[in-house]
């Protein structure tokens, strides 16, 4: 199987700090969420995958580039195929938003003319038509971060690294820049490497995660596979006053494991348990149950069963 | 019933696919965005039109000398009447001329020129630093660079050459174009004649462009700001020459202390090029040529590692 990012053992120090350690990562081609509080590693392995940073030790590939000690053309090649986001604003004051598209297109390599044809696209594409020529200083966050997700995309990379792409934005922002990343991994192919401590973008975007810690990986593979399934545990939506029905509940040996107060509740059922005990009891009690799900584990309790927090 | 053709879908995304260059191509981009942002600086202009200036009283004065040789014959001419009237001949007036202005077409005319346009070049580039390559610090733009496939050396070498433009814009295109405008004015011979000054002037505008340069890049690194660059330049090239002139000329040392004025060390390496007596440097005594060339080089060669270090201290860190 050709996979996207497959490192071997990769370490990276700097001075006295480790900053990575013994990071061994095969993953796919497709969406892909870094995980991670601050001081993880996610910078220094976006720069590793880069190719800005070479590994202290370890070997890899991304794509078919093999990781290189040097700075020299194999990186260079290797960063064509790539589209990087940073978190900074990372924005050439004095230059407007088409021209610092269209310079991001030449830095990649387009001719003068292929690039100012390709950055108006992109823009277009990104629902910055209207502001293309307007000073980058005048942008917006929510407009910024798009310009910086044109710049990344001008030369139609298969893969993109994003730093944070939803940072400081709005929710309506951040919904719509979720949406853009979805569907340049679902409808055109590209491969995403999303690293943000926003445990909602990855859950929205992506099929796969990473999570590290202190420059280790944790844990690694698809949302699906590491969310634990938990066969006792279920969530009720209830309509009426759920405190009888609890009650009941809890003589027959469900243990309540959470109530939000508004009609929610997570419950941990005992063994043998009959599903349908839960709507007799709601009709003894006179509640309706709006909804009977699985609880199985989220991706945030997911993350924090794995950084050791609650 | 007329029905309107569908309008394109522009808001979807399209493929690209093309031919890419090396990342020498990126050099080029990056120095002609630098340039087109100091276009855009209004200030700027009134230093351009300062230095177009100077280029201009150069190039009339030396069209001039020369209608006015041709105007005149060999008679000469009795200015004002009487007992107070003198007679002059126009000839040894016009070399009295070109002896005080220089404007011979010698070592002498480039010298002075170059000279009085590197001072303009100076404080534009006190101004530019910030803009140039400070404000990718300030900015975070390090990374929008450095994320695409150029090494270190090729962000720099575009910054580079964006101020060599500028500097060789004001100080030795004109100078060349006067080089020019004299051979074609008085005679062709001119050309072979003098070979050795246009060496020459390319030569000083080299030293200029190497070293402001460099010295710039290395600066503006440090400093970002425009405040603080204008602080250093104005200690680099005035402070430092008030006080080499101070400990050679005031307290009578040894005339090697003048090296510690940058701004005098590439006046001298820039007349060893065109080839000046060193004799004719004023005020004497001056440090020789070849010692102004060495602290040159060790001061280039101080801004190229501390470059290599910054740039590559940000590239991990940012």
């Amino acid at each position: 199987m050709e996979y996207l990012i497959d490192l071997q053992n990769v370490s990276r120090q700097f001075g006295d700090v480790e900053a990575l350690r013994d990071v061994t990562l095969q993953l796919p081609p497709g969406r892909i969420g870094l995980l991670g509080p601050n001081g993880a590693g996610k910078s220094t392995l976006l720069k590793i995958l880069m190719g800005l940073l070479p590994p202290s030790s370890g070997s890899g590939r991304i794509l078919h580039h093999e990781l290189t000690r040097g700075s020299g053309a194999a990186n260079w090649e290797l960063r064509r195929d790539i589209g990087f986001m940073p978190e900074a604003d990372a924005l050439v004051p004095g230059l407007k938003g088409v021209e610092y598209v269209a310079l991001a297109g030449e830095l990649f390599g387009m001719s003068r003319r292929q690039a100012q044809r390709r950055a108006h696209e992109v823009l277009t594409y990104l629902e910055l038509e209207d502001a293309r020529y307007r000073k980058l200083e005048e942008y917006s966050t929510g407009m910024k971060q798009r310009l910086k997700l044109a710049q990344a995309l001008v030369h139609d990379p298969p893969v993109l690294l994003l730093d944070e792409p939803t940072s400081g934005l709005d929710p309506s922002g951040r919904s719509a820049m979720l949406r853009l990343l979805l569907q340049l991994g679902k409808d055109f192919g590209k491969s995403l490497v999303l690293s943000t401590h926003l445990l909602g973008d990855v859950e929205q975007v992506c099929e796969s995660v990473v999570i590290l810690l202190n420059g280790e990986v944790r844990r690694q593979g698809s949302v699906g596979e590491l969310c634990a399934r938990r066969q006792n545990r279920y969530r009720l939506q209830i309509q009426g006053d759920p405190n009888g029905f609890l009650e009941d509940l809890r003589l027959e040996g469900v243990e309540l494991v959470h109530d939000n107060g508004r009609g929610e509740v997570r419950v941990a059922v005992p063994p043998d348990w009959i599903t349908r005990t839960f709507f007799v009891l709601a009709d003894h009690h006179g509640v309706a149950i709006r909804g009977l799900m699985d609880d199985d584990e989220s991706l945030e309790e997911l993350f924090y069963r794995v950084v050791g927090r609650t | 019933m007329t029905t309107r053709p569908a309008a394109p879908v522009l808001l979807t995304y399209r493929p690209w696919r093309g031919q890419l260059h090396g990342p020498w191509h990126g050099i080029w981009a990056i120095a002609r965005t630098s340039l087109l942002m100091l276009l855009r600086r209004k200030l700027f202009w009134a230093l351009y039109a300062f230095s177009g200036m100077i280029f201009l009283f150069y190039f009339y004065g030396q069209y001039l000398q020369s209608w006015i040789a041709m105007q005149l014959n060999e008679q000469e001419l009795r200015l004002g009447s009487g007992l107070v009237g003198i007679t002059v001949k126009p000839k040894d007036l016009l070399e009295l001329l070109k002896t005080a202005l220089r404007l011979d077409g010698s070592g002498y005319t480039y010298r002075s020129f170059i000279s009085f346009e590197s001072q303009i070049v100076m404080i534009v580039q006190a101004l530019a630093g910030s803009i140039l390559i400070g404000n990718d610090f300030r900015f975070g733009s390090i990374p929008f660079y450095l994320s695409k496939p150029l090494h270190r050396w090729h962000y720099l070498g575009g910054k580079f050459l964006a101020v060599a433009v500028l500097i060789n814009l004001m100080t030795t295109i004109p100078a060349i174009v006067l080089f020019i405008e004299y051979g074609m004015i008085n005679s062709w011979d001119y050309y072979v004649d003098q070979w050795r000054l246009l060496a020459g002037i390319l030569g000083y505008g080299a030293v200029l462009t190497v070293c402001l340069g460099l010295t710039l890049l290395a600066t503006a690194c440090g400093l970002r700001r425009i405040v603080p660059m204008i602080m250093a330049w104005t200690a680099l090239f005035v402070f430092a020459r008030l006080l080499g002139d101070g400990l050679a000329y005031g307290l009578g040392l040894n005339a090697s202390w003048r090296l510690i004025d940058l701004w005098n060390d590439i006046y001298l390496v820039g007349n060893w090029c065109l080839g000046m007596p060193h004799g004719s440097i004023r005020p004497q005594p001056q440090p020789e040529y070849w010692e102004a060339a060495l602290t040159l080089s060790g001061v280039c060669t101080i801004c190229v590692v501390y470059l290599h270090r910054r740039i590559q201290a940000v590239e991990v860190v940012s």
